[in-house]
Parts: structure tokens; C-alpha cells; sequence
């Protein structure tokens, strides 16, 4: 259950952009899971909502995640397709020299975060309550 | 007045890490400290393997072990019994390790080494995505687990450059296609160096600590 550490690593990161821009609150998250990113988009989504009860300025932010397909792309000959089963080989032509197009990846893609821009008491201190233990 | 402001990021969840781990690999590149991050299910064999690989090494490097098991210091232990030193890693209850839990082990150790080997926790799923700067990763797959494994924890396959099929010993009684294994495997990552051992009588011992060697050549050439 390694989703748990990489949602921690996702959090910091938002907190830290969320001081940088001096905001109120998350309103949104964007992630890119790739289909061989070897994240389960079930189990980062329960990480999540485990630290959205410990941040508050994760307090009434969603979660997006867009899942994306192995693609790959032969470098013999050129075709482009999504493999079944993870077989790195060309389905036209057999070649195993094989680039990856998309599907490897696991990204913070956007932050949609409310912010307001005349209040001078900003930024706001946040105040935290610890993280969620780490997987049993 | 409230707006939404919408920030473009496109980071890697996996940044935090990867920082540590190129610090990792630039401190192990300097000190020509070739390292192996040793990944499969629980009772694959890692420590097994170690016991066999350790004494090859033995007569001609110096060698150290980090010891990712998560429960108890019995590898560990094991391993200091060949007179080699093992440092365990305190993972915090973590199914896996990352770069700054080995940084802080390899804080505590003899840094003047030429092999170290990490043995991650056993698990083949999460510590696939933990990048430790390692110069080799390798995956072991024994043989009472089947040879279905690649397709099923293609993370761990696809991330590694070397394959050990360990517990060879059996394949004569269990139901095991090291052919299968190293077709589906070969699938997954063509560049997979594939070895079929045992640890308890010995077999393709040789050629897995010959590889070793080679690959730390051609990692430093001036060693
Ligand atoms: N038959 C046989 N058993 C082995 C071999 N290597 C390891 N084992 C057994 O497998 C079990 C788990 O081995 P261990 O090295 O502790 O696995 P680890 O959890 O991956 O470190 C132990 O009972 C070992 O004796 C082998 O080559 N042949
Ligand atoms: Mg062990
Ligand atoms: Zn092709």
C-alpha cells in the first residue's frame, strides 16, 4: 500500500504551493496515473481522504484522477498501440525496441486553489494535525 | 474577493524521492560503491542468495548489506554471521523503502566499500516504484511461487535489469516453466538478464556473482 507515501508526497507538494500562493484552500486536484504506474487509483483516492481529514486546507478539495493507457510506439516500424498485458513488442512487426508514449507516468498535473487577492491578512498560517500512519 | 486560480504543476509524485536517490547514486558514483537493490515476494530468497553470493565476493571486495525487513534484526543477522556488516533499515512500518530511509542507514556504515546490497522488504508491488540510486536492480522470483509472476507485478519486472529464478533445486518436483518464466518476463523488459539458481546446491551461482563483477566493471571502468 505504497499509495499512502505517495499521497504524503502529494500533500507536501500542495502545501507548499498553497503558502507560495498564499491560498485559502484546495478547491481541486488533478493527477495523471498511468496505467503502469503501478498506483491503484481505488487506493491513492482512500490515501487521500485520509489526509483530507487531517488538512484543512485539503478540507472541501476533490480529488481528479485521470487514468492513462499504456501507449507505445515501435521504433522499427513505427506503429503506435496500447499493449495487452504489458508486452513491451511491437503488435505489428514483433520488434522490442518499443518507446513509451504515455502510461509510465504518476503526476500532480493541477491545483485549482482559492485564493483572495485584496485580503492583506493573507497568507493564512495552516494549521496541521500529523499525517495518517504509513500501510500495515 | 475570492477567485480560483488554477496552477499548471505537472510533477512527478515520485520527485521528493528521486531527489535522494540521484544524491544516493552521485555520493556511490564517487566512492565506486556499486549497489544492487534486491526486490521480490516475501521468502523468495533474498537472504538466501545473499548467504550464497557474500563469500564469492568476500576474497576479493569489500561488501556491506542494508537490511529493509521490516519486522525483526534475523537477517540482519545472518548476514553479520558471514562476517559481512548489515545495518537495518528502519522503515517506520512502510511496505517498501525509499531513498531517505536507506541515506540515513548508509549514514550509520562503513562507507568505504565496493558492493553494497540493499534487500528491500518483501513485497513485489510497492517497492518497485522507489527509485534507491541503486546501479542494478534486481528481481528474484522462486519457484514454488510459479511462473505467472511477471505479467502479475509487471512494475517489479519491467524496472529491473536482472531476473534470478531462485530455488532451482525444485524445479523438478514443482510445476515450474523456466522457459514461461523467462519468455513473460523478456516480454514485460527485452533487456532483462535472466539467471536460474539455487542457493542450496549451488547451481548458476558462478554466473550471477561473474555478472556482478562485470557489471561493476563496466559501471567503473577505472576501478
Ligand atoms: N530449496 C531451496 N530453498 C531455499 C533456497 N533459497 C532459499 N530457500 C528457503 O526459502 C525460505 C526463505 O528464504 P529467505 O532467503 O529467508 O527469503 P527472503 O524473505 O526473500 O529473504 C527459507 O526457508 C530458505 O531456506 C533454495 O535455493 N532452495
Ligand atoms: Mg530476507
Ligand atoms: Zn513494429
Amino acid at each position: 500500500m505504497h499509495e499512502l507515501s505517495i499521497m504524503q508526497a502529494l500533500v507536501d507538494a500542495v502545501e507548499a504551493i498553497v503558502r507560495e500562493h498564499g491560498a485559502r484552500r484546495v478547491v481541486r486536484l488533478v493527477v495523471e496515473v498511468g496505467e503502469m504506474s503501478n498506483v491503484i487509483p481505488m487506493y491513492l483516492r482512500n490515501a487521500f481522504l485520509a489526509f483530507r481529514e487531517v488538512k484543512p486546507f485539503l478540507a472541501q478539495a476533490e480529488l481528479e484522477i485521470r487514468f492513462v493507457p499504456l501507449q507505445l510506439r515501435c521504433e522499427s516500424c513505427g506503429f503506435e498501440f496500447q499493449p495487452q498485458g504489458y508486452r513491451y513488442r511491437c503488435v505489428e512487426c514483433g520488434a522490442t525496441q518499443v518507446r513509451v508514449v504515455q502510461g509510465e507516468e504518476l503526476l500532480l498535473r493541477d491545483v485549482e486553489l482559492e485564493v483572495e487577492s485584496d485580503d492583506p491578512s493573507w497568507p493564512v498560517e495552516l494549521p496541521s494535525h500529523g499525517a495518517p500512519r504509513f500501510c500495515e | 474577493m475570492a477567485e480560483i486560480r488554477t496552477v499548471r504543476v505537472m510533477e512527478s509524485l515520485l520527485k521528493a524521492n528521486d531527489y535522494v536517490a540521484q544524491r544516493l547514486r552521485q555520493a556511490w558514483d564517487q566512492g565506486q560503491t556499486f549497489v544492487v537493490n534486491l526486490i521480490s515476494a516475501p521468502g523468495a530468497g533474498k537472504t538466501t542468495l545473499l548467504e550464497a553470493t557474500l563469500p564469492v565476493l568476500l576474497s576479493r571486495y569489500r561488501v556491506g548489506v542494508l537490511e529493509g525487513d521490516i519486522e525483526t534484526e534475523r537477517d540482519a543477522e545472518r548476514i553479520r554471521a558471514l562476517g559481512v556488516e548489515a545495518v537495518q533499515v528502519t522503515t517506520g512500518g512502510t511496505c517498501h523503502l525509499e531513498a531517505p530511509m536507506v541515506e540515513q542507514a548508509w549514514r550509520l556504515m562503513d562507507n568505504e566499500i565496493d558492493f553494497l546490497f540493499i534487500e528491500n522488504v518483501g513485497n513485489l508491488v510497492c517497492p518497485a516504484s522507489f527509485d534507491l540510486g541503486e546501479h542494478l536492480r534486481v528481481v528474484l522470483l522462486s519457484v514454488p511461487e510459479g511462473d505467472d509472476k511477471p505479467a502479475k507485478y509487471p512494475k517489479a519486472f519491467r524496472t529491473a535489469q536482472a531476473l534470478v529464478i531462485t530455488k532451482a533445486d525444485l524445479l523438478e518436483t514443482m510445476d515450474f516453466s523456466v522457459e514461461r518464466a523467462r519468455r513473460e518476463a523478456l516480454e514485460i523488459q527485452p533487456e532483462l538478464q535472466v539467471f536460474v539458481v539455487s542457493a542450496k546446491t549451488g547451481v548458476g551461482i558462478p554466473a550471477w556473482t561473474q555478472f556482478l563483477e562485470q557489471r561493476r566493471r563496466q559501471t567503473f571502468p577505472d576501478a
